[in-house]
């Protein structure tokens, strides 16, 4: 048998949440939420529950101070990091020291050194071990991580890249009673997704996704429309979502999938398989009637953002691990990721099993 | 495949129409190959903005062709789903679809008639979904006959097989129009569909379609998120402009 090289492929998952899980109505009660408008907004989610790293509820709506969050969103990066590493590492038989590089994206917490530096630190990682922190993309950072990562999984046939998208979204919030807060505080939950990524000297014909190709579509003048930015009021940072994002993406979808499948001759028919974002109910609308996709084609998507909320980074992955835990990909079935975020931007990845 | 050696099929393609004649009586296996090759080109490679499709010799299409199965052979449900997604496919393309059935439509041809946006028939066809007499099923044909024609009916006439004329299927609902010219009345429904924008007929049409099993909550936001796309695409801002330079 001759040696060649395969391409990269995804070999292992392993995912993390808070132990707290809650339902929207939860939360509302919890923190006493009366104005209507918020609870509306909550009970439209199209999310039943979310795993978040709480306040203490005594007194009614939390006042965590920028120093609080921070520290809980390293705490919380430890604890979920640890678990959806470990899981990881299990689902491959490998540890942490057979692993040769490490990247870490996160855009809820600003870390220096970063999580990288302490999951070494903590987590049994080598000290040589490849560092690389991703930080501040937002809900599309997993695949611009994915990109240089199996890129330098190419480059390093044989040797082991993981990537751990991990945010804490409870460390990222403002709470007053206007719609805008209300919507970000109704969406997003925290999440962990690690994958070890490889291209072996010799393919061993594994049933692994290979990764082919990525393509990214930036929509500049959009740039304002989801950001951080830093609460005089409130004395932290506060995320914005603007309501025309759902649309903006709708309307730009085409583009990057369109130029991700062009060099191999597939068309949306072609594909068997879409890991989507789970950015919300009306993104996840917007995707389906542009590209032309049905609610089957989304249903881990739907399912991640009805059992999660929007999981930021690492949400695609969660969805990625449900598709193979249904068992219904074939070798040689096609997929398509698709994360979207700040920018705004949308980002792609096509798979071949 | 290519397009050069179709057998149970033609493709014929003039002025933005496409007409498929099903040459073949029997709805088997190479036809849906034939039939999916047919959309790969309409898809990828066509102008066309309107779809027809019809029969042969006198007749639509007489369905499944025993001949391909075998009692000494296992049984393959994997062809059933062929035959789905082919149907799947034909109801959600990019195009408006017209079904002209002259003559017999049986099984398979009904099911073919039920995914078409405006199915066309002739005085004298007839039309039978016999498959529950014979102990198999018509297809997801049973989901969508019952949006058209209504549960009572589409109960009685799936249980019974019998054969119904083409009055009594413009009657239930099944047939939009009966015609003793087929062309002409096609003629005349192509020119009251007209402008036809296919973007605009593929969002109505789905949408029309989600509405029997989509609640409202969740229809609104599938509608705005179709009308975005709508909005959005150049025969839109076509009839802008056109409505602007007039006024």
């Amino acid at each position: 048998m001759c040696m060649r090289t395969s391409l990269p492929r995804i070999l292992a998952i392993g995912t993390a949440n808070p132990p707290t899980k809650v339902s929207q109505a939860d939360i509302l009660d919890r923190f006493e939420v009366t104005n209507p408008v918020v609870r509306r907004i909550f009970e439209a989610s199209h999310i039943q529950t979310r795993h978040l790293y709480l306040p203490p509820s005594q007194d009614g709506i939390p006042d965590e101070s920028q120093a609080d969050l921070l520290r809980k969103h390293r705490k919380g990066a430890m604890d979920m990091g640890s678990r959806a590493i470990g899981a990881c590492l299990n689902q491959l038989g490998v540890e942490a020291k057979d692993v040769d590089m490490l990247c870490c994206i996160s855009s809820t917490g600003f870390m220096l050194p970063g999580l990288t530096a302490m999951f070494v630190k903590h987590l049994g990682f080598r000290v040589n071990c490849h560092r690389m922190d991703l930080v501040g993309m937002g809900c599309n950072a997993g695949l611009n991580g994915l990109n240089p990562v199996t890129a330098w999984a190419a480059a390093n046939p044989g040797k082991l890249a993981m990537m751990v998208c991990c945010e804490v979204n409870s460390a990222l919030y403002v709470y007053d009673d206007s719609i805008a807060t209300g919507v970000v505080n109704s969406l997003f939950g925290d999440g962990c997704a690690a994958i070890l990524v490889r291209s072996d000297i010799q393919d061993d014909a594994q049933f692994a996704p290979q990764v082919l190709h990525f393509e990214s579509h930036l929509i500049p003048d959009t740039w304002r429309a989801m950001s951080y930015h830093w609460s005089e009021e409130h004395g932290k940072f506060s995320f914005n979502l603007d309501r025309d994002v759902p649309y903006v993406l709708g309307a730009n979808a085409q583009i990057p999938v369109g130029n991700l499948l062009k060099p191999f001759g597939l068309k949306v028919r072609h594909i068997n398989h879409w890991i989507i974002h789970s950015g919300g109910k009306k993104v996840i609308d917007a995707i389906k009637y542009t590209v032309g996709i049905t609610a089957h084609d989304v249903r881990h998507t739907t399912n991640t953002l009805r059992d999660f909320g929007n999981l930021g980074s690492g949400a695609f992955l969660f969805s990625y691990q449900h598709l193979l835990q249904e068992g219904t990909v074939k070798r040689g079935d096609y997929a398509v990721m698709m994360t979207m975020g700040p920018g705004s931007t949308i980002e792609t990845a096509l798979l071949k099993w | 495949m290519g397009l050069a050696s179709l057998k149970t099929l033609t493709l014929a393609e003039q002025d933005h129409v496409a007409t498929i004649t099903m040459v073949a009586p029997h709805s088997s296996m190479t036809m849906i190959k034939e039939f999916n090759a047919v959309l790969d080109h309409l898809e990828d490679h066509s102008s066309a903005t309107v779809i027809v499709l019809q029969g042969a010799d006198g007749r639509f299409n007489l369905g499944l062709d025993f001949k391909e199965f075998h009692p000494d052979k296992a049984m393959d449900i994997h062809g059933f789903h062929k035959w789905e997604k082919m149907c799947v496919r034909l109801e959600r393309i990019r195009a408006l679809t017209i079904s002209l059935v002259n003559g017999k439509a049986i099984g398979g041809g009904v099911q073919l008639a039920l995914c078409t946006d405006i199915c066309l028939a002739t005085t004298t066809a007839t039309f039978q979904l016999p498959e529950v007499k014979m102990g198999f099923l018509p297809g997801m044909g049973i989901y969508r006959l019952a949006k058209n024609i209504g549960l009572r009916r589409a109960k009685q006439w799936v249980l019974q097989g019998n054969t119904i004329s083409a009055t009594t299927a413009e009657t239930w609902g099944l047939v939009t129009e009966t015609t003793d010219n087929l062309a002409e009345t096609c003629q005349q429904h192509l020119s009251a569909s007209s402008p036809i924008n296919p973007v605009a007929i593929q969002l109505a049409r789905r949408l029309l379609n989600e509405s029997y099993h989509d609640s409202f909550e969740d229809a609104i936001g599938h509608f705005l998120a179709a009308q975005q796309r709508a909005i959005s695409h150049d025969q839109f801002l076509q009839t802008v402009d056109k409505h602007n330079a007039s006024s």
